[in-house]
């Protein structure tokens, strides 16, 4: 026998399944596997299955649960607060668009190599890894009504600025302004990872056919950054949905007439302040659905996203 | 070695690793027979202090006794108390806060506690009624049945006044027990508001009220309420609710004696009042602490009285509770005894300056006390005695319909809107929030 024949046997038995190697290793994969779903069924999946029982429930969160089918949903409805709360989380949203624009002008900015670009990097990413809560009490000093630092900005150039976090117009465009300042250095690091893996080729290619710059960005630039943009529309979504403590902080009452409330505020406060922890939770299955549907949709329109060299 | 035998191991030494400490743990009480029961409570910093020198205390004299503390902040203790509850995870002995009162008594959260008071040598009647009683339910209302807590503290909401800035101005101190009129108020309060640096600002107001903690007094002193004795009618759409209401706007609008919203948001009043530039504010016991470390003197007062003639506030009350669950009912009831009435706890709070005395004949003592910092502590007493009332939600079954008139006021306050349009648009959205939680305490009292 030679030795190749021996190498050949051994590479056989490795993957075949009976083998004891196979056994063991498959054994110490299924035990790696088996804590994140212990954790997620622990955690997250008993939870939702008893979160979605007790929406048809009329529970206070302590004593008995009571069956009241689908009298919750009926409710809710007619609940005002529940609509305007859940009207201000989809204005709050504006701050997607407005932030995935700014980051992308950002980030095309940094990727030209200019000198400093390092320095300007972390400076964007800094409110990313700082703590919500001591940006949120940051912002709202910054907003504060006389000594503010945005209105003391602002009476530098002759405007007189409002009182943003008490006031029911602007205490929206405030939280939202401080939502997309914190968010722009995250968005910001992946468009220029987007922007820098785009094969210089392509430019070049574009280059010789004469494309402007407009062009070159329209359909090189742009395109590439595809995947990029709608990961971040969905990830910025499903945290915009359940924006909560910037609101508790700045604004701990809903703000000026719930002008800031946000839904999953409003839905902390029945569950843990007005004992309606049933209707509580069947805001969140409402929620829950809302974010699922809206999520399916952008998987729907981008479906042709992926970028395909061939 | 195999990696699975290897895992194996590892996971084999770790049970063995916790099996030992636990049989290690369980011999250890064995030996003492020492059992542990845990008290979950809220406060500042130097509550906190103070509470857990009396807990010490309290170990001292029940060897057999170890109290576990779980302490939070003010804002996240109603949370993590329900959340404690939702997991059936009650501690022992608990703080319960007037307005949870009847949900917890009407979902079996706390334990009837009347036998074991009555068997101790406690003195309920040294106690304030007042405190004795919020803590008393039949499941329908509060005051009447059995007992379900002891007052933690009674916390009567005075009225303050910069004693020093009225010398000053030379103008005669307010009487302690002759409350102003509204409109002599209004003509001090204009006297002592003024521009005291002379750079055109004004820089000392008379009043910074908050309206969530100040309105009731102006209210009920000028007759009106927010709900009828029952608890079952929203009551504010009444005139004298709108005048005092109305009254209470004007102190920034028209009368121009409190920082508006926007100066109190800069710099906010309790900061000014603590700086000597307000003439009033209002006075808790907790405050006492802090107010005695202040440069200038100050000294409680009547609030100004409206059309009644007569001076009103509320009285808070924070109660001691032991769950319904605890498997040491009588150390659990002694410890919310202890704290609620012992001699020496009280003592040991009063001197950290965070409440009242529990007891009557202690609070008089405190009260004639010549040493002790503002004068007229007398006043605080008359407060739980006589004249003060509870919150509004205070014995409800919850408070959103109370939270909607709150959350709605600004415009109010800022004048935009006149307090007889306000209530008029209010009492239907409070009152249809009102009849739900009369409905789901029905329920659940019926259980």
């Amino acid at each position: 026998m030679t030795e190749e024949t021996v190498v050949d046997k051994k590479k056989k038995t490795f993957f075949h399944h009976d083998s004891k190697l196979y056994r063991d290793e498959h054994r110490a994969a299924l035990l790696m596997i088996v804590l994140p779903v212990i954790g997620f069924t622990v955690f997250t999946l008993l939870p939702l299955i008893y979160s979605i029982f007790a929406s048809f429930t009329n529970w206070n969160g302590l004593g008995e649960m009571t069956f009241t089918g689908w009298r919750n949903f009926q409710l809710m409805i007619k609940d005002n607060y529940f609509w305007q709360t859940l009207g201000n989380t989809f204005y709050l949203m504006l701050g997607i668009p407005i932030g995935l624009i700014l980051s992308f002008l950002l980030a095309s900015a940094l990727s030209r190599g200019l000198k400093g670009t390092t320095f300007f990097r972390v400076i964007y990413y800094i409110p990313v890894i700082s703590s919500l809560a001591a940006i949120a009490i940051m912002w709202q000093w910054a907003y504060n009504g006389d000594y503010g630092l945005v209105n003391q900005v602002l009476a530098l150039v002759g405007i007189k600025g409002p009182n943003w976090l008490q006031n029911v117009h602007t205490v929206k465009p405030a939280i939202i302004a401080m939502s997309v300042w914190k968010g722009l250095g995250y968005s910001m690091l992946l468009y220029l990872a987007a922007i820098q893996s785009v094969p210089k080729s392509f430019y070049e290619a574009a280059d010789l056919d004469g494309a402007n710059a407009f062009q070159k960005f329209k359909n090189i630039t742009w395109p590439m950054c595809r995947p990029v943009t709608f990961f971040l529309i969905i990830t910025n979504v499903i945290g915009g949905s359940q924006i909560f403590t910037e609101i508790n902080i700045m604004t701990p009452t809903g703000g000026p007439e719930y002008s800031s409330a946000t839904i999953v505020w409003y839905i902390w406060q029945k569950a843990f302040k007005n004992f309606q922890m049933g209707y509580a939770s069947a805001m969140s299955m409402i929620l829950g659905i809302l974010i699922f549907i809206i999520t399916a949709l952008q998987f729907y329109v981008n479906r042709k996203s992926d970028y395909k060299l061939s | 070695m195999k990696i699975w035998k290897k895992l194996g191991l590892v996971a084999l030494s770790a049970m063995m690793v916790l099996g030992m400490a636990a049989c290690g743990s369980k011999s250890s009480s064995a030996d003492s027979k020492k059992h542990t029961i845990t008290f979950m409570y809220r406060g500042g910093e130097d509550e906190k202090k103070a509470y857990g020198q009396a807990i010490k205390q309290f170990e001292k004299t029940h060897k057999d006794v170890k109290v576990k503390i779980i302490v939070t902040s003010a804002d996240n203790y109603a949370t993590k108390l329900q959340a404690a509850i939702s997991g059936n995870k009650v501690p022992d002995v608990f703080y319960i806060e007037q307005n949870n009162l009847l949900a917890y008594v009407n979902n079996g959260v706390l334990k009837d506690i009347s036998k074991e008071v009555k068997k101790s040598n406690v003195d309920l009647d040294n106690i304030w009624s007042y405190g004795v009683n919020s803590y008393r339910t039949n499941g329908k209302i509060v005051g009447k049945g059995p007992l379900y807590g002891l007052p933690k503290d009674v916390g009567p909401m005075s009225l303050g006044y910069n004693k020093t800035m009225f010398e000053k101005n030379n103008i005669p101190l307010p009487d302690k027990d002759k409350p102003y009129t509204w409109d002599q108020f209004i003509e001090v309060a204009k006297k002592l508001t003024k521009d005291t640096n002379g750079d055109g600002k004004i820089d000392q107001y008379a009043t910074g009220f908050n309206v969530n903690w100040s309105l009731q007094a102006f209210v009920w002193s000028n007759g009106g309420d927010w709900t009828n004795k029952n608890k079952t009618k929203v009551t504010i759409n009444t005139p004298q609710f709108a005048e005092a209401l109305q009254y209470f706007a004007d102190f920034q609008n028209k009368y121009h004696i409190t920082p508006s919203a926007k100066e109190a948001q800069s710099l906010d009043t309790y900061q000014r009042w603590m700086k000597g530039e307000l003439a009033f504010f209002p006075v808790g016991p907790w405050d006492l602490s802090t107010y005695n470390k202040l440069k200038f003197d100050y000294d409680l007062m009547p609030w100004p009285a409206g059309k009644t003639g007569k001076s009103a506030t509320y009285v808070g009350s924070l109660g001691i509770g032991v769950s319904n669950k605890t498997k040491y009912s009588q150390d659990a009831v002694e410890l919310a005894e202890y704290l609620s009435t012992n001699k020496k706890a009280q003592k040991t709070l009063v001197d950290a300056g965070v409440q009242i005395p529990n007891l009557k004949d202690m609070a008089q003592i405190w009260a004639d006390d010549k040493s002790l910092k503002p004068a007229n502590r007398e006043e605080f007493l008359q407060i739980v005695n006589d004249y003060g009332r509870a919150m509004p939600a205070a014995t409800t079954y919850n408070s959103e319909w109370y939270d909607v008139f709150m959350t709605d006021i600004q415009p109010v306050l800022d004048g935009k809107v006149t307090a007889k349009e306000y209530v008029k648009k209010e009492q239907p959205k409070m009152q249809t929030k009102l009849d739900a939680a009369n409905q789901q305490l029905k329920a659940t009292a019926q259980k």
